[in-house]
């Protein structure tokens, strides 16, 4: 294609871009909470996730031997327990060892326990899934020898929910708003296919190739759908931004930065703006084109 | 040029458009369709562009079979005539050298092309002075005019109106009808469907009558009819 005719077309598309402002502010507008809202999924997403690494590495589970428990047990059952498919480490303390460390903390105070210890022995176990956390903690109360297993399970289950809720719900309000995104652009593109019938019926009695004639229709798509775009974006930057630097759930875990995950957003959101566009445009010309012969 | 055999067109809605219609037109000629309103005469033309298909029998269009011709094909076709309509179908937000250039624009053509070719033809239909404006600013034969220069831009060898003057006063008919008259003498085969039968007497041109969707009399074959 000659850059003139190139030219030519882009100009077309503009310009009934423009001879259907308010169809096209509005089709801009819906395409770009539906950029967001995804976008919003996608950050709690990221979030959930990320809060799942920092609770893997705070979250260990503690299990208690039981008094008769040997030392030649307590090694048996330290290895029981690493042959366990889910657990990355685990770290045997003995009672001695234990009521060291908390004389370091509370000193003399415990000096008079030394000789009746009434401490168990302690193996300190990582996980590796955490959603396999409550199949993991079964299995390990099972083993001779074990007697209890302390860990802070809310903070587990509480994050499995989340992001089970995140996945099913975000993927379906996205579709939904995908579809509802696709039928407004194929009808402000609709709008203006009727708008330029005539310009249409003349393309076609001139000659001009059916891409010709759907070019100015994508070129519209394309720019509704990457304004939509490039609006979500900057939204969802500095909101989001916002929201990280002035509010703080937790000293110790913190929402992670746009900066992390900025790449990721600009292309989904430029690539899912422009393929709603060009979808959108295809759909209402090419239905067009068939209904009118002439 | 065109070449109608056994051709019938029957609508959708069982509307019996065409009923059999044999008919040759060479390449250079000039001629006029008549006939009553329904008669079939907008049928024929659009036959002819490809914009209804035969329902059977076969259209030739300067060596294009159309009941071969693929969609795809449909636009080359096309480029090869220049269609002439009777609302004019100017595009309003365009000046008078954009409506002419858009035709050219459509097949590609380059910008150099378009500065050298257009005046051309708004001269050769005498508006070389309206180029900048707007089709609103002109009279109802202006206008077609334009339509006209849309038409001849990209020097097809075939010219097509279906009631060109249709929507002109008749003093200005005349004068649409010379340009075109002009432009056969050029080379250029004309076909031009009219109700005006005063017209169509004082140019004395092939005159072809369709009534019902039957040819009922060709002034070629009996040339010296009166
Ligand atoms: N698109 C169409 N669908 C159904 N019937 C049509 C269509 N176009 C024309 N007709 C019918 O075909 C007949 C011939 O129409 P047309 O070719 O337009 O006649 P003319 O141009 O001579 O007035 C008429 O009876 C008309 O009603
Ligand atoms: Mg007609």
């Amino acid at each position: 294609m000659r850059f003139n005719t190139f030219r030519f077309l882009v100009k077309e598309g503009v310009r009934s871009l423009r001879q259907n402002f308010f169809m096209s502010a509005a089709s801009i507008l819906v395409l770009v909470s539906c950029l967001l809202i995804t976008g919003c999924a996608y950050l709690v997403y990221e979030n959930v996730e990320h809060a799942f690494d920092w609770a893997y590495q705070q979250n260990v589970v503690v299990a208690y031997a039981k008094d008769e428990v040997t030392d030649e047990r307590a090694t048996a059952i330290k290895a029981e327990l690493e042959a366990q498919s889910n657990v990355t480490q685990v770290e045997y303390i003995s009672k001695e060892a234990l009521l060291d460390r908390y004389k370091d903390e509370f000193g003399e105070l415990l000096e008079d326990l030394q000789a009746d210890n009434p401490l168990q022995d302690a193996f300190v176990i990582s996980f590796q899934d955490l959603t396999l956390f409550d199949e993991t903690v079964s299995l390990v109360k099972t083993i001779d020898g074990i007697d209890k297993v302390d860990y802070d399970q809310a903070l587990s289950e509480t994050l499995v929910k989340v992001r089970n809720v995140v996945l099913t719900v975000g993927v379906w309000v996205i579709a939904l708003l995908l579809i509802v995104s696709l039928f407004i652009i194929a009808n402000t593109i609709k709008l203006t296919v009727y708008s330029r019938r005539r310009e249409i019926s003349i393309m076609r009695s001139v000659g001009a190739t059916q891409w010709f004639v759907r070019f100015p229709f994508m070129v519209e798509g394309i720019i509704l759908g990457s304004v939509a775009g490039a609006v979500s974006y900057g939204l969802l930057f500095g909101v989001y931004e916002i929201i990280r630097q002035n509010f703080t759930f937790s000293s110790s875990l913190e929402l992670i930065p746009f900066a992390v995950v900025w790449w990721q957003l600009l292309v989904g959101f430029l690539a899912g703006g422009m393929v709603t566009g060009i979808l959108g445009s295809t759909l209402s010309i090419g239905r067009y084109l068939k209904e009118h012969t002439e | 040029m065109i070449e109608f055999r056994d051709v019938h067109k029957t609508y959708e809605t069982g509307n019996e458009a065409l009923k059999g219609i044999d008919i040759k037109i060479e390449e250079g000629e000039f001629v006029f369709i008549v006939g009553a309103s329904g008669a079939g005469k907008s049928t024929f033309l659009k036959l002819i562009m490809r914009e209804e298909v035969a329902t059977s029998g076969e259209v030739v269009v300067s060596n294009f079979k159309l009941s071969k011709l693929k969609k795809r094909q449909i636009p080359y076709l096309r480029r090869a005539m220049g269609i002439v309509f009777q609302d004019f179908r100017l595009i309003d937000t365009m000046t008078v050298f954009d409506n002419v250039a858009f035709a050219m624009r459509v097949v590609g053509a380059s910008q150099r092309e378009i500065r050298r070719r257009v005046p051309y033809v708004l001269g050769l239909v005498g508006l070389q002075g309206k180029t900048k404006n707007f089709p609103a600013e002109l009279s109802g034969g202006e206008q077609q005019r334009v339509g006209l220069a849309r038409a001849l831009v990209n020097n097809p060898s075939l010219i097509i109106a279906d009631e060109p003057t249709g929507n002109i006063d008749p003093e200005l008919s005349y004068e649409i009808m010379e340009l075109l008259t002009e432009i056969n003498r050029r080379g250029t085969t004309v076909l031009v469907v009219t109700h005006d039968q005063e017209l169509v007497k004082s140019f004395g041109r092939r005159v072809i009558e369709i009534r019902q969707g039957l040819v009922v009399s060709d002034s070629k074959e009996v040339p010296h009819e009166i």
